[in-house]
């Protein structure tokens, strides 16, 4: 009877250690994605409280699937994350080999690289917004100065260019996570293969690609799923930056949400979208984290 | 009264058994040696002794206390761990008198006791570095010294060589030796270097598959192994394993080597038995290099394929009734591959195993 | 070409890369910060004014409302709020991540890994998304303008990664250490508190300023949870300063400045076992 109790006790210490944890996702995240779900089945108006009770089914849904605008946002977003992720992370691995093979001021580098990965996204937009104004900003100032152009290149207002400013302030944040992570899959490499595969024959290409690249996948995973938690961070850069301006060029999903929920108070409708957000934002971090555990399983073959 | 003792002691993960009902009775100041391969259930048996894993069923005493759902803290005992487990953020001096500091002892008894340790173990120059700062060997000191600060009823050694490096491994287990001679305390030990378990055990306990094969002192266990698990895993170069048939008052090995029953085992194999013949390489020697003094001795003829020097002695590796078998050369010559060379079997060495169950024919 | 002639070209196109990496990496802020201490004439400066020419600390007076200022931005209050907020959701942030993390580095149990899978995608919620029914719940129980309501939220927030980065520490520690201290004496809980927290501190450290600086950087769900000096909080209160037409630049970089410059130090501080922290807990299964 004491041995059946303790082994019980046994069993349920990990889950009595996990229940705050367990408690606070489901009251904060999980019970507010129920009423955002219910939400999305209503015409809910921030103006019309009483709407909340009335269902009117995927109405919503519909709507934002047949809206050739909200698409386009959602095109968008695809386009912005495809993108920023892979320029993030050839960007990446390209930084972390060259700090490999810097033997002075290494840690100073990293440290300084730790940075950008620290500052607040929203401070990043408002950076960059000052950075690429076509005015006052010191980039077309540079320019100018530099007799490189003499006129004021509209990085902000002309569509195309403002998207290359958004991608170029996320890049400039998240590259870090990578660099470092794919330097600390570099510092971890143990020697042997490396020295194996060149006596093997293999040139420093065939190394890189059939020793190296491999080795560090599952840094490159951590990477990717750190990033994967918070794409959405984008928002508050989109927001300072263009606020999905100029003329809705740079409207990625979620700004769109924020606009027609907050400012066009039809929460019904922008709890639809946030529902296709969250479902695009888990969607992706359910696939690099699978691919984290995949890569760990031959990792721990190598030890 | 025994210092430790399992009865019917059972692990199981779910429905995974790993030990399956062991009986053992380890007597006061005894060195006891669980040994085995990797999975055999040694350590799993060790860290149940410790209350480090439950036990699915069955009981474990220590001294006279029943201590099947004790915690670690209330057994009395100590374990050194094949890591050594030190604590990286004390000291020497702490982490020997860290066990007593929790038992609340006054800082003056504290301070006697590792310096005693220390004494006793050679370390008393090394109180005031950190774990990082040691030696391997200084760390395995510094592990023994705190299993000994706290005077327990036993120690549990997991392993504790594993780590080190062949010659300080032969060092270690010298000094393990002469502690436990200035220390008596019950010892149980786990390894899987059965060297280990012969030179360190009073009493050895072999495993296989989560069931004890075997218990014994080193020499019993050597000379008379009671199944062909024991008789292979005992002893280094291992014994020759050979399956044979019993025809008359020989052992037929194959249709051309044939060797006599022993006197001593005759009662024990019947006509047309199919048993398994075991031979150690020390008792299969080229004529005038053995170290028998025996009539008891059976000719065959080997041709060596690879003899590996050894020094004091030659190992030759040859076939035998169509199995490969290592004979020894003791007092060496020069030999040459290819060379046949005449050898003999000691006979009163000689063991045989029922083929069926693979227990010795006298265990019965 | 020589040997020694290739190879100091390579180590010289190194350095240049280096050099070019870090100057695109360390401007944009710099230029931020520099602007927040020099004149609005200085700023708008044709060709550019790299290094102040007449540092002044007047926008940092301005905006706290020192002197002559006509328009002072509660910056005061944003800054109290945010590190009361930061600091709470951190605190309670490390303790559940601190029992979760040791529940994952130590036990095993059912369904480990879907629920560890499942508090990150919980994490993955996009935070304006997330704000939307959040902002509907928190009106009905009166949580909006409140810090309460803020500091819930960003607990929720930091959990899951706590948790990671915690299980992480944990698990680089034997868990001989935990077994020593039992079979020395300690029970369960004491072996935690004087083994294995003290080895895993300055990795729970690390994990908390992480905490701290989401809160401290967090916008989108602050912006819509927050409406007044009673919870508002510095990210939010930058965009103070974009409600007029014309943008008060000057003021903004010293806004910036205070934001940054706490989370500058914070991650010097713990840089080093961040990485320990992100690689351990991903790498080694």
């Amino acid at each position: 009877m004491i041995r059946y109790f303790r082994t019980r006790q046994a069993a349920l210490t990990p889950l009595l250690l996990l229940m705050p944890a367990i408690v606070t996702m489901l009251f904060v995240v999980a019970l507010p994605l129920v009423f955002s779900l219910w939400t999305s089945l209503t015409p809910y108006r921030l103006t019309r409280p009483e709407t909340i009770e009335v269902f009117i089914g995927i109405r919503n849904y519909v709507r934002i699937f047949t809206d050739d605008d909200f698409w386009a946002a959602f095109g968008r977003t695809i386009l912005f994350l495809a993108i920023a992720l892979n320029v993030e992370f050839l960007l990446g691995l390209g930084i972390a080999l060259l700090i490999n093979k810097i033997t002075w001021g290494q840690r100073t580098l990293r440290t300084i690289m730790m940075f950008p990965m620290m500052f607040s996204p929203i401070l990043v937009g408002f950076q960059f917004k000052f950075i690429f104004n076509d005015n006052i900003g010191i980039l077309n100032n540079a320019l100018q100065s530099l007799g490189i152009t003499d006129q004021a290149i509209p990085w902000l207002v002309d569509g195309r260019l403002a998207m290359f400013s958004i991608i170029f302030a996320e890049v400039w944040m998240s590259t870090s996570v990578f660099a470092i992570l794919l330097l600390a899959g570099l510092f971890a490499m143990p020697r042997d293969p490396l020295e194996a595969a060149r006596v093997d024959g293999c040139n420093a290409w065939q190394v890189f690609r059939h020793i190296t690249l491999p080795f560090i996948m599952p840094f490159a995973f951590i990477a990717m799923t750190i990033r994967s938690l918070d794409v959405a961070r984008a928002y508050d850069i989109v927001q300072v930056m263009t606020d999905g301006g100029p003329a809705g060029r740079t409207e990625l999903i979620w700004t769109m949400l924020a606009r027609v929920g907050y400012e066009n108070a039809r929460m019904g409708q922008a709890n639809a979208m946030a529902y296709v957000s969250t479902i695009l934002s888990v969607a992706f971090t359910y696939f690099f984290f699978t691919k984290l555990i995949a890569a760990r399983r031959y990792m721990g073959g190598a030890e | 009264m025994s210092a430790i003792s399992l009865s019917k002691v059972v692990k199981a993960y779910g429905k995974l058994e790993v030990v399956h009902g062991i009986d053992l009775q380890i007597a006061h100041n005894e060195f006891v040696v669980l040994v085995g391969p990797s999975g055999c259930g040694k350590s799993t048996t060790l860290r149940m002794i410790a209350g480090l894993e439950d036990i699915t069923d069955g009981d474990i005493r220590i001294g006279d206390r029943l201590v099947n759902d004790l915690p670690p803290r209330k057994r009395n005992i100590s374990m050194v761990f094949q890591n050594y487990a030190l604590y990286p953020h004390m000291n020497v001096r702490d982490n020997l008198g860290f066990g007593l500091k929790i038992a609340g002892q006054p800082p003056r008894v504290i301070e006697e006791r590792v310096m005693e340790a220390a004494e006793i173990l050679g370390i008393s120059e090394l109180l005031e570095r950190i774990p990082a700062e040691l030696s391997g060997g200084q760390r395995q000191r510094v592990a023994m010294g705190r299993a000994i600060v706290r005077h327990p009823e036993a120690f549990l050694f997991d392993e504790p060589l594993s780590n080190l490096d062949a010659k300080l491994r032969v060092q270690m287990r010298t000094e393990i030796k002469k502690l436990h001679h200035k220390v008596k305390t019950t010892v149980v030990y786990v390894t899987h270097d059965q060297v280990e378990a012969m030179t360190l055990a009073d009493r050895i306990v072999i495993m296989k598959d989560g069931y004890i094969e075997q218990v014994g002192t080193p020499m019993d266990v050597f000379n008379h192994p009671v199944n062909t698990f024991v008789a292979g895993f005992i002893g280094s170069p291992p014994m020759n394993l050979i399956p044979a048939r019993i025809a008359g008052d020989a052992v037929v090995l194959s249709d051309d080597v044939a060797v006599p029953v022993p006197d001593r085992l005759k009662a024990h194999v019947s006509d047309g038995m199919a048993v398994t013949a075991g031979i150690r390489p020390d008792d299969m020697t080229p004529v005038g290099h053995g170290i028998h003094d025996t009539d008891q001795m059976a000719a065959v003829e080997l041709t060596v394929e690879l003899a590996e020097l050894l020094g004091t002695e030659t190992l030759i590796y040859s076939h035998l009734a169509g199995h490969e078998v290592q004979g020894k050369m003791f007092d060496p010559r020069d030999v040459a591959e290819g060379e046949t060379l005449e050898f003999r079997i000691a006979l009163d060495k000689l063991h045989l195993f029922d083929a069926q169950t693979g227990r010795s024919v006298r265990a019965g | 070409m020589s040997r020694a002639l290739k190879r100091q070209l390579r180590a010289i196109g190194l350095w240049v890369a280096t050099f070019v990496l870090m100057v695109i990496m360390c401007v944009p802020g710099l230029w931020v910060v520099l602007s927040a201490f020099r004149p609005n004439r200085e700023i708008l400066a044709k060709p550019p004014i790299w290094i102040p020419e007449n540092p002044t600390l007047n926008n940092f007076a301005k905006i706290f409302g020192i002197g002559d200022a006509q328009v002072a931005i509660p910056v005061l209050s944003y800054f109290w709020n945010s590190m009361v907020i930061a600091m709470t959701s951190t605190i309670i942030a490390l303790f559940i991540g601190m029992a979760g993390g040791y529940a994952f580095a130590r036990f095993r149990f059912r369904f480990k890994n879907s629920i560890f899978l499942g508090l990150m995608l919980f994490r993955a919620v996009p935070g304006i998304a997330l704000s939307l029914p959040v902002f509907i719940l928190w009106s009905r129980m009166g949580l909006i303008d409140t810090q309460m309501g803020l500091i819930i939220v960003y607990v929720s927030l930091n959990v899951p990664f706590t948790i990671w980065l915690i299980d992480g520490f944990f698990r680089q520690i034997p868990i001989s250490l935990s077994e020593a201290a039992q079979v020395d004496g300690c029970t369960r809980w004491q072996a935690f508190w004087k083994i294995e927290f003290p080895l895993a501190r300055s990795g729970i450290a690390a994990a908390g300023v992480f905490a701290f600086l989401t809160s401290w950087n967090e916008f989108a769900l602050a912006s819509q949870l927050t409406r007044s000096t009673d919870s508002k909080t510095l990210p939010v209160g930058l965009m103070d300063f974009t409600a007029q037409f014309t943008i008060d630049w000057a003021g903004m970089c010293a806004m910036a400045v205070i934001i940054i410059v706490p989370a500058l130090i914070l991650t010097f501080l713990v840089q080093k076992h961040l990485i320990a922290g992100l690689t351990f807990g991903g790498v080694k299964g």
